[in-house]
Formats: C-alpha cells, structure tokens, sequence
C-alpha cells in the first residue's frame, strides 16, 4: 500500500511532464543537439549525446535518447555541450551610481531588482528585452546581481537570467540574499564621511544592532499574526519596516546572507554574527579563505571567490593591502575545493547598457581555466561556474545541470571549454536560440 | 653519547651538503639546463635544448652544445622554457600617491627613481609571473610625468638590477583639454631652443659662462637626440594622430602606452615606425570584442606591439596573460610570444641585454610546467642574472 502510494507520488511529476507536453504539443518547439561531447554537470560526461529540448524545458539527455521527427536538429559533433554559465556574483546591468546608497550604511529594504536593466543600450534598440550580445558571447546564462559593497548592509540581490521574452521572466529569484560587505571595502567609503560606523568593530556593532531590530520586528509581526481575529480587529498590525521585513527573511533562512570579505578576521568575523544569529551564510570574495577551510567544510558555508587574475575584487589595489598579497594564495579555489567547501568562481564584473559592456563575465570560463593552473582540478572549476553557483544561488533547480526539467539553456562550444581558444558557438536559453558566433 | 655523536655526525654532512650546495648556485659557477623545450624568442623553437649560463649570462644554447667540465646540469626535461618577461608599462613600486606630481602638469625632470619602493612585497609577486624587466614610472595625470625607470624585478645588486636610471619621458594626451598638446609642444620647443644654446656654446670659445642647466630640458634635449624615445599615454585614435605630427615636428623617438585605438591608424603608425604598448588584454578589463582584436590588426600592419599590465590596473604577474588573450582573439602565437620579451626589449632600447635566449644576453629565464601557451601552464622558477629568484616547489608552504 505504501509502496504504491510512494510509486504514485514519485511518478506525478512525469504525469505533470506528460500532460502538459500533450496539451502544449501543438506550440512547443522540438530540438535535438546532436552528436557532442556534453558535460551534464550532473555527473556524467556523455561523448556522443543528444541533448533533447521540448518547448523551454530539458526533455531527455543521453547518448540513445529517440528524436522525435519533428525535432529540428543541431549538429554539434567534434564540440562540447554544457549548461548556460552561472556568474554568481555581479553588477551587470545596474548603472554604477545605483549600486550604493553612499547617505545610509544599512538599507536591507533596497531591491537591485529594481535597478536592473535589460533593454540593450539607453535611448537606442528595437523595443523589449535586448540580451548583452557580449555576455552571451561567454555563455552566461545566469547571473546574480547584488548591490555594491560600499555599504555595510547593501539590499537585497537577484538571480535573473541574461535574456529572455520579458522583463518578469528573466527573474528565477528574488530576493535571493541580503548582501554586506565587512571589512575593507565599506571601510574605505564610510571613512571618508564623518559618520560612524569606520571601524571593524562598529562596522560588526551595526550589523547587530540591525538585526536584533528585525527580530523585534518579526516577533511583534508574528505575535500579531497569531493573535485571534477578533482582536486583530481591535487593535492596528505594528507598522511595517521594508528593511526589517528582508531581514526578517534572513534570520527565517528563507534567504542566505552573501558577506563580502578578505582578510582572514575579517572572515571570522561574518560566521561568527551568522551563528549568533543563525542565519545562511555564503562568503563572497574570500581571497584568504583558504586558511579557515575545514571550519567552512564543517560549517557547509559556500564561498563564491573572485576571478583568479583579478583577485582585488573588493579592497581595493594590492599597492594598499600588502597584508592580504601575504597571505593570499591563488590556490584558494583548490584547497577549499579539496576540503569539501562549495565554491564557486565569480565575475564581480559590471556591464551596463553598452557603458562598459558585459565583458568580465564573458571571460568567466577562461578564470576557470585559470585555476586549473593553480591545482583547482577540471571538473572542479567546471562546477564552481554551473552546478556549484546554481545551488549556492539557490536555483538548482531550474538551472546549472543538463537534466530532464530543468531549463533548456544550453551552450555549445568549439573545443574544450577551459581551453583560452575555444570560443561559445551557439547558446540557447529557455530552449530559444539566442547567440550565434559570428 | 652515541645519539649525540651520532646528531654531530649528521650536521657535519648537512653543513657538507649546504656549503656544497652554495658554493654550486647558480651564479657562482657555469650550470647547464638540459631538456627543455627553448622558445628564444628570436627564432624557432628549439626542442630538447641545452642552454649554458655563465656569469649570469648565457654562454650558448642549442640543441647540441659543448659543456664545460664542472658545469651542474639541471635536469628540465619536460618543462618549457622562454625568456624574462618584459613589462615595459608599469607602475610596480610606486604608492599610489607618489604616482602623479598634479599641481605641476609639466616635470619632465621628475625621476622614477627617487620614489622607488624597492621593498614593495609586488616585486616578489612580479617575479612568480615570470616578469623579469620593467619600465616603471609616473602615471598619466600630467602633460610630462617624469622620466621612467628600467629594472628588473629581482637582484640584491641595484647596478646590475638597473639597467637605465631615468631617461625615457612620460607623457599624456587626453582630447580632454585643447592646451594639453600645446602645453607639451611650448615645452619641446623651449628644448629645441636650449639644445642650440648649449650646441653653440660647446662649438664656441667657451669664454663666457655656459648656459644655466635645467634638468627638465636637458631630458627633453635626449629625447629630441634620439638617446631616449617619448612613452606617449593616449586613447583616441586622434590624439595619437596628433602627436604623431609632433613626432614629425621634433623627430623624437615614440611609444603609445595604452594604445586603444591604435588598430584604427595602423597604417599611419607603422609608417613612422612607432611601437604600441598595448591594452592589457586580462579578463578584469572590460573591453569589447572590436578592442580585443586591435593587437592582431596592429600586429598584422606591421606595428611593433609590446604587451602591459599597467600595474597595478593589473596584477604585474599576469603579464602572460595578456599573450593568451591576444592570441584568443587572433594574434599569431609568435607574434604573441615576441610582445612579452623581445619587441618591448627593442622598444626600450635594452635589447642588447635582455628580451631573448640568445648567447651573451642576461640569463633572465622562466621555466614553465607545460607549454606558455596554455591558461593551466604554471611558472616553475625563474632565473634573473642567472640566480635563482623563484622556485615553486621551494615557495609554496601553505597546504
């Protein structure tokens, strides 16, 4: 009887599958990528594969997978086929002077969201989404968008997707974190204002302080939530805080905290206000993190680093920071790797409206390659810019692997992907075709 | 009793074995590395090579060569081995604030050196990257910044470490401001106008006082000799257009630093024989495709290209990177390997000693663990004057 139940149950999402390819039949396009090697990033390596998109979604991956007849087929034999590239940390699509609110160190109510902007360049394009033809051109499918770092506690960030047919649909989740910056890099702004915080430990005292605030405020808005309706009726709901109401999301883990540092107290200092206040952490930056491996191992704490060749991403120029040149190690992303702790490797790049264009992140594979260098091994540094950043980001289950379900954005690449001169050929997301390599 | 005989015994062997191995260092004795694949630079590779360093320098290097008796052979088969690397624009061993002399637009006495820190931890840092040379000096905030300085990035010996004092003359165009390239013209023609003096006053009897030095001219007066060339930071494809007149004007030797839009007068450039520093093409820069595939456009027109990480913008050790990323986008592999040592060598004028693996230049080598051309390709050591400066397997402590 349980069996059963249990059998029932695990086949209603094929049941879900199935109705709703035969109802959407008529509509959705069919193709077949056909004939290369193709990483799934879920654990296999397919050499002769047939990637089978249905309509926006994955159908079937494998080397015998059947093409139906009305599949318009893709030949990428000779090349490699892989997930869309998850960028897990940028500034892409937000105009510079929208990262940072320098008047306030704490604004957890602000949305990036609400400063990105996908429609190509500013007074120039044909109407609708305008994908960044360079970002494409790396194969970045997905990317998480966060506030600067020149704040203590920034706002809110987003995972959206480079393209797609409107503005609600490249969103796959938002709010996804709250994101501050301890450290050097609101140091360096804060200090030149006169007011507090300046210092590591003032910079600490106030992420407190604005935490302990929310869980006042979620407690009061819970304790009113629970009392029974007649008094509600009564008595007004406490008024509403946007701030306090995202970080009441943080303290309820429904979304992680994304902590910008370096230097190694720095490091200490983010997990130490996460367990007192037992929230999600995901370091970002994290040149030295190296040096705190197993407690993050232990502590399953992820960490999306910087790119390898330009590992100053927040504090600064080396000139400045002799202590961090000291103790950093390119072999970052290999020794947390080893050791068991989630990485992922970032852009930190910008890229607004042809102003700067999307041109670090579209590199973001060859920083993989890079760490190969650096003992980081292949399989590692293909994750730490697929599956690894979609689970970290929390929307494993849409992007980041080639399996059944989950989106259709697919890349097909000329060579090996962490070879300098191998280039993205054709990228799909939502199962459309939307780059073509010159 | 015994233990401790025994303990004597083993550091008798040890100072053995470390007086041994001092008196064996490179350096101090002629060593051979032996079968490496050798990219000179210069010409074609050379597969299973030997070369031979003596005094620092490198006495031979071929495939088949005579060792002196007494020589230590190293053994590097497998590895790959190409020359110093180069930098010839950067701001390695400057504060920040030492970079810009602001309030004075134009210092051409300035001297790299006087604000040099030899102490920078980026040093040690440049040398893991396989970068040997530099041109370091003043940035671009004024008309004429100073005159640069060319050093290697490793030697306890500053004579030997140095190999030109001060000399060449930054300076910056911006089409920001319309008197910036008039402030620089008034300013070389004050030198042209000095040069005569002193040219007349060293034809003449010498009876009356000589003309009054001025330290700022008298750089200038090298420039205008063709001692020293002129290191011009430009942008625009017009302003190079413009200075390239003054080049006719005065006749100076020049470089673009920077050179973005160099690869739209390829032609006039390559006519004039101008050499381009080039963008450092690493992946922090946010550059678009048509940029990216300047340095082959400028390379295929002829124009002598040098690659710059114009450090700090860039990590100095990353200098090959910018040899990957240019040959990414459609410059030949020799070309590539050419921009990184012997053509920023030739622009620097210091080809005589270093840019290339060739018999009787300095013995600055990089030794890699796989092929230069490749992202997952590590340095290994480096030898600057001979001596060992870097070894990776002695360097890294860390788990």
């Amino acid at each position: 009887m349980n069996k059963r139940n249990e059998l029932f149950r695990m086949s209603l999402p094929f049941l879900a599958v199935l109705i709703v390819s035969l109802v959407c039949s008529g509509a959705e396009k069919t193709v077949a990528i056909k004939g290369g090697t193709v990483l799934t990033m879920a654990g296999k390596t397919i050499p002769n594969g047939i990637v089978l998109i249905k309509g926006d979604k994955i159908q079937a991956v494998g080397d015998d997978v059947r093409i139906p007849a009305e599949a318009v087929v893709v030949d990428a034999a000779g090349k490699y086929v892989m997930p869309g590239i998850i960028d897990a940390m940028t500034y892409f699509g937000v105009r510079p002077f929208d990262l940072n609110d320098p008047s306030n160190p704490v604004t957890p109510q602000n949305r990036i969201i609400q400063a990105y902007y996908p429609f190509g360049q500013f007074m120039k394009g044909q109407g609708g989404i305008e994908p960044d033809k360079e970002i494409l051109s790396g194969g970045v499918t997905t990317v998480y968008i966060a506030p600067g770092d020149r704040q203590v506690i920034g706002g809110q960030g987003a995972v959206v997707k480079t393209c797609g047919p409107n503005f609600d649909r490249l969103i796959l989740r938002e709010p996804a974190s709250i994101d501050m910056a301890i450290g050097d890099p609101p140091k360096a702004a804060l200090g030149e204002s006169a007011k507090s915080p300046v210092t590591r430990m003032s910079i600490a005292a106030l992420i407190r302080k604005s935490l302990i605030d929310a869980q006042e405020y979620d407690r009061s808005q819970k304790a009113y939530d629970a009392k029974p309706e007649e008094e509600k009726k009564k008595s007004p709901r406490p008024p509403r805080d946007l701030g306090n109401e995202a970080l009441a999301k943080l303290l309820n883990r429904e979304i992680p905290a994304r902590i910008e540092s370096d230097l190694p107290d720095d490091l200490r200092t983010a997990i130490r206000i996460a367990e007192e206040f037992n929230f999600n952490l995901v370091i970002d930056s994290g040149l030295t993190a190296y040096l705190l491996k197993d407690e993050l191992a232990k502590k399953k704490i992820p960490a999306v680093l910087g790119p390898t060749s330009h590992p100053f991403v927040s504090g600064g120029e080396v000139s400045s920071t002799p202590e961090l040149l000291r103790v950093m190690d390119e072999r970052n992303a290999a020794i947390l790797a080893k050791a068991g702790v989630k990485i992922a490797i970032a852009s930190f790049g910008f890229g607004f409206g042809g102003f700067g264009d999307a041109v670090q992140g579209k590199w973001l594979l060859l920083e993989a390659g890079l760490a190969t260098g650096f003992d980081l091994p292949d399989e590692e540094a293909l994750k730490a810019v697929t599956i690894n950043p979609a689970q970290i980001l929390g929307v494993a289950d849409r992007v980041g692997s080639l399996e059944p379900g989950k989106d259709a954005d697919v890349i097909i690449l000329d060579g090996y992907p962490l070879n300098v001169k191998t280039w993205v050929e054709k990228v799909f997301v939502n199962g459309e075709l939307v780059f073509t390599k010159e | 009793m015994k233990t401790h005989r025994l303990t004597s015994g083993r550091m008798i062997l040890f100072l053995l074995l470390l007086s041994v191995g001092l008196w064996s260092s490179p350096g101090s004795r002629p060593f051979i590395l032996k079968g490496a694949v050798v990219y000179p630079a210069t010409g074609p590779k050379i597969e299973n090579a030997t070369i031979l360093i003596e005094n620092g320098k490198i006495a031979a290097v071929g495939p088949g060569i005579n060792i002196p008796s007494g020589a230590q052979v190293i053994d590097v088969s497998g590895k790959v081995i190409i020359p110093g690397l180069i930098d010839i624009h950067s701001h390695l061993g400057f504060f920040d604030a030492d970079l810009n002399e602001f309030p004075q637009p134009i210092g051409p006495e300035n001297r790299a050196l006087d604000a040099l820190y030899l102490d920078s931890p980026d040093w040690a840092e440049a040398v893991k990257g396989g970068v040997v040379t530099l041109v370091t000096g003043p940035g671009s905030g004024e008309r004429i910044g100073g005159q640069s300085i060319t050093i290697k990035t490793f030697g306890a010996d500053l004579t030997r470490r140095i190999l030109k004092e001060a000399g060449e003359v930054k300076m910056a165009v911006n089409a920001r401001n319309l008197s910036h390239i008039q402030a620089i013209r008034t300013t070389l023609l004050k030198a042209r106008e000095y040069m005569e003096t002193w040219e007349r006053y060293e034809a003449g009897d010498k009876k009356e006082q000589p003309p009054k030095r001025d330290l700022g001219l008298d750089a200038l007066v090298k420039v205008l000799k063709g001692e020293e060339r002129v290191r011009c930071h430009a942008h625009f494809a017009n302003d190079m257009l413009t200075f390239l007149k003054l080049k006719d004007e005065f006749g100076f030797g020049l470089t673009f630093e920077h050179s973005t839009e160099a690869f739209k007068i390829a032609d006039e450039i390559a006519k004039r024989g101008v050499g381009c520093v080039c963008l450092p093409l690493v992946m922090r820069i946010p550059l678009n495709e048509d940029l990216m595939r300047g340095n082959a456009i400028l390379g295929e027109a002829g124009v002598k290209i040098a690659f710059h990480t114009d450090h700090p913008v860039t990590q100095e050790k990353w200098l090959r990177l910018c040899a990957l990323m240019s040959m990414r986008y459609g410059l030949s592999e020799e070309a590539a390997l050419k921009a990184m040592t012997i053509n920023p060598a030739e622009l620097a004028m210091i080809s005589h000693r270093v840019g290339s693996i060739e018999k009787g230049k300095d013995a600055d080598l990089v030794v890699l663990n796989g092929p230069w051309q490749e992202l997952r390709s590590r340095v290994d050591r480096v030898y600057v004057d001979g001596v060992l400066a870097y070894d990776r397997a002695k360097e890294e402590i860390h788990p």
